[in-house]
């Protein structure tokens, strides 16, 4: 894009979190290459996608973090969660265990993100609703009792990836938007970008070093 | 695969988890998971030193891994190491040995291609200092011909 050093004006940090096996890269990778990955292996520590989407009309870059749920990573995997503006905490719909561990995300979560992280709660699979093991109502009360955006999805159809993505981000641009997120604080998720080229004359950059005289 | 090879790791994440160890070290019996977590720091260190130290840490772990399971996570952060010290053929080979376990690991093979492509531009980048250095030896010799020419002529 032409109109400025960047082509999106928000960078969000994500980061996608939930025990082994519940399709957190099978969500990323459906969500940024709109494919479903079968047989996937399990993540190796992090992994790292990009998107660049848009609300309200501002191009904004999706910085996600992808998890790895094995517990071998959990110490390390924690330190990713800071400065993160958007969390997406994944159960298998198919998996009760995955499901019951959530309150143990959750408690992760809210430690280790600020107040205004938002919580997306995402109950995936739910192209198998045959081997259903938690019903969507359970969930839902869980995701009301404790101030969650919830959605069920499946990574195999694609059905409402998009929307857990889109939805996160509406979210935090409503929360720039009416002042409650601080987008100078040190960890807040977001770096705001300027779209439009700079002045010529830019009293921000620092003094020219040759004009130095040591 | 660049922000997680290029990551660096938060200094004071580090101090916590060298803590640990330190303490287990001193009780004498360190356990795999916290050996683990400073050697994953270590790798993602600033400093080339913690990063050996990070990568001898973490072949300990490989020596002794009980399941294919451990032995791919070990490995691919021995490969992560190496491609930050720039050895890109030791990296290779760790990346190769995932494949081994794990025919067609995602994060392998796109490890694979990262490194790969820091080879040829390294490489490329050598290419340009040499010739800089020939237009630069160039030039001397160049200024030492005129300089003799000159003092022949007085």
């Amino acid at each position: 894009m032409a109109a400025g050093p960047y082509n999106y004006s928000y960078i969000f940090k994500y980061i996608i979190i939930g025990d082994m096996g519940v399709g957190k890269s099978c969500l990323l990778h459906q969500f940024t290459e709109k494919k479903f990955m079968a047989d996937c292996p399990h993540t190796i520590g992090v992994e790292f996608g990009t998107r660049i989407i848009e609300v309200a009309s501002q191009k904004i870059k999706l910085q996600i973090w992808d998890t790895a749920g094995q517990e071998r990573f959990r110490a390390v995997t924690r330190s990713y969660y800071r400065g993160a503006a958007g969390a997406l905490m994944v159960y298998d719909i198919t998996r009760r265990s995955t499901y019951n561990h959530l309150s143990s995300w959750l408690t992760d979560a809210r430690n280790l993100t600020n107040p205004n992280t938002v919580i997306f709660l995402i109950g995936n699979k739910c192209d198998l609703d045959a081997q259903r093991d938690v019903t969507y109502e359970e969930a839902k009360q869980f995701a009301e009792e404790n101030g969650l955006m919830f959605l069920e999805c499946s990574a195999k159809t694609g059905e409402n990836v998009e929307d857990a993505f889109l939805d996160t981000a509406k979210k935090i641009y409503q929360n720039i938007q009416d002042g409650s997120l601080d987008l100078n604080a040190a960890e807040s998720g977001v770096q705001h970008k300027p779209a439009t080229p700079r002045s010529p004359i830019n009293t921000d950059q620092p003094q020219n070093k040759e004009g130095c005289a040591c | 695969m660049e922000a997680i090879v290029e990551e660096h790791i938060d200094p004071n994440d580090l101090k916590k988890f060298e803590a640990l160890y330190n303490t287990q070290v001193i009780r004498g019996h360190v356990s795999e998971k916290t050996q683990f977590d400073y050697a994953w720091c270590l790798v993602r260190s600033r400093y080339t030193s913690d990063i050996h130290r990070g990568i001898a840490l973490i072949e300990d772990l490989l020596r002794h891994a009980k399941d294919d399971l451990s032995q791919r996570d070990y490995l691919f952060y021995i490969a992560v190491g190496f491609v930050r010290i720039k050895e890109y053929e030791k990296a290779l080979k760790y990346t190769d040995a995932i494949c081994k376990i794990e025919h067609n690991n995602r994060q392998a093979r796109q490890l694979e291609r990262y490194i790969k492509a820091r080879m040829k531009k390294d490489g490329l980048i050598g290419i340009a200092i040499v010739g800089g250095a020939a237009l630069a030896l160039g030039g001397i010799v160049g200024a030492t011909i005129a300089a003799l020419k000159k003092k022949s002529n007085q």
